[in-house]
């Protein structure tokens, strides 16, 4: 299948991947940086002439953010590992843990890393919706926007940006070497939920609509900060900022809730494909998003402090 | 042009190939005699070539030959001791958990993987282990039965383990 591949190397270190890349780009033909090859495999494109393994990269990791708190996961981190680590479960609820955990079968998740499943830009993208949830941005190294700035440049990028269309990721060349999750603005006596949907004929499908819901609330009960992303049912994983909007300042309850929803589905703008209809992903847009902020309101009404 | 030469660890064995570089961990496997792995889609979808690289279940079709290199890679051929079978293919014959087998060499490996990390799993982790190992044969009731029953046998022959039941419990509600 890639019998036109004439070079494989495995760089140790982000300046040797890029540096690699560089001189194979300005050699020309077609190349690729892969991990843990789960999409670039089976996209089994024959006209690859060169291709850098991030493998032996030190970017398998999950860290607390020093200043500020939040985490910082490493570009190959796997599905498995995120799926696995004890301090992403106990952050914001698990959701990213469970996003990484529908992410394919076992055997996908012991190799697909998190980089690819966002560089990969597809809409369907599992994890994107919890991470836009949780405001993540990406760093990239190297690339053209990069090279013009100093040397070992990085730059970051919100992870709504990220996202410029269907298999359009904004790394300009560059490596998508860290994913940052600041902290949640959880205010003194408020409280937090976060949680994740998703619809495919199996769990471990590609997603036909996937979605992610995050909500902060004060010690009134008022809905401080909300998050709504969806996936698979735009050009890109989006955010439906008036449904948000809806949900900012007002009790947060069931009506809120399917409120917003509804408002939800309203922004999407999906197509119609193998896997669904624009239809019945606009509908399920709608059902995912209030089962998302229905498991929200429930995770804060378990929490012993709840007041109603 | 641009071969490559990987070494790696296959079934405890240390092996030296010399690989193209777009080869796939799959083919060469097979081109090695390593039979057991079976060629079933070939785009990470059957789970019949599974392989475990340091330990954990992968999909040999989606890996580079050339990532193996410096890794342990086990295969189904590596399971029995000689003559004398694993637990777990044992279970497989005794609960019927084999039908044309062609699904079994993975089955066998995401098994023990399973029982690696969780000796005692529940029936669903079971199923969430070999979910992504297809069977067109039997389904998965016998080799579900098939694997629960191994994982008991291992067990109880396990000496001096902590008290039966309490640690996969606390495990199973963690996740």
């Amino acid at each position: 299948m890639f019998d036109r591949l004439r070079a494989f190397h495995r760089p140790a270190t982000v300046a040797a991947a890029l540096r690699l890349a560089t001189a194979e780009r300005r050699a020309g033909g077609r190349g690729a940086f892969v991990a843990g090859g789960t999409d670039l495999v089976v996209q089994g494109d024959g006209s690859l002439r060169w291709v850098v393994d991030l493998s032996l990269l030190p970017l398998r990791y999950v860290r607390r953010r020093g200043a500020g708190g939040g985490w910082t996961i490493g570009s190959t981190t796997t599905m498995a590992d995120l799926e696995r680590s004890a301090a992403l479960r106990r952050f914001a609820d698990g959701v990213l843990c469970d996003a990484a955990a529908t992410a394919g079968s076992p055997q996908i998740r012991n190799r697909g890393t998190i980089g690819g499943n966002l560089a990969n830009a597809s809409p369907a993208c599992d994890l994107a919706p919890p991470l836009l949830a949780l405001d993540a941005s990406a760093v990239i190294a190297g690339g053209a926007a990069g090279a013009r700035k100093a040397a070992g440049g990085r730059r970051t990028v919100a992870l709504e940006r990220f996202f410029r269309g269907p298999g359009r990721p904004a790394l300009n060349g560059g490596l998508l070497v860290e994913i940052v999750i600041p902290a949640p603005p959880v205010p003194r006596g408020g409280r937090a939920a976060w949680a994740f949907q998703k619809l495919g004929r199996l769990q471990s499908d590609i997603a036909v609509v996937n979605a992610a819901a995050g909500v902060i609330v004060g010690s009134d009960c008022r809905c401080r900060w909300a998050r709504i992303a969806i996936g698979a049912a735009g050009p890109t994983p989006l955010r439906a900022r008036r449904a948000e909007a809806l949900l900012v300042g007002r009790p947060f309850d069931r009506d809120a809730a399917q409120a917003a929803a509804a408002r939800a589905a309203g922004e999407t703008r999906p197509v119609s494909d193998v896997r669904a209809t624009a239809d019945y992903r606009r509908e399920m847009s709608r059902v995912l998003v209030g089962r998302a902020l229905d498991e929200c309101l429930e995770r804060m009404g378990r929490d012993p402090w709840a007041s109603w | 042009m641009g071969e490559l030469v990987i070494r790696a660890t296959v079934n405890g064995a240390p092996r030296r190939w010399t690989v193209a570089p777009g080869d796939l961990l799959l083919d060469v496997l097979r081109r090695e005699g390593y039979w057991g792995v079976k060629n079933g889609c070939e785009t990470g979808e059957c789970g019949a070539c599974a392989v475990l690289l340091d330990g954990e279940p992968v999909n040999s079709c989606l890996v580079f030959a050339a990532q193996a290199d410096g890794r342990r890679i086990e295969t189904v051929e590596g399971v029995a001791a000689g003559d004398r079978l694993d637990p777990v293919q044992e279970a497989f014959l005794d609960h019927g958990g084999v039908q044309c087998g062609y699904c079994t060499p993975a089955m066998i490996l995401v098994t023990r993987a399973l029982l690696a990390r969780t000796p005692r799993p529940t029936e669903d982790e079971v199923r969430e282990a070999l979910s992504g190992v297809f069977c067109r044969c039997t389904g998965f009731k016998k080799p579900v039965e098939a694997v629960l029953a191994a994982a008991a046998r291992l067990a109880d022959a396990r000496p001096a383990a902590p008290p039966a039941g309490r640690k996969p419990a606390r495990k199973a509600a963690a996740r």
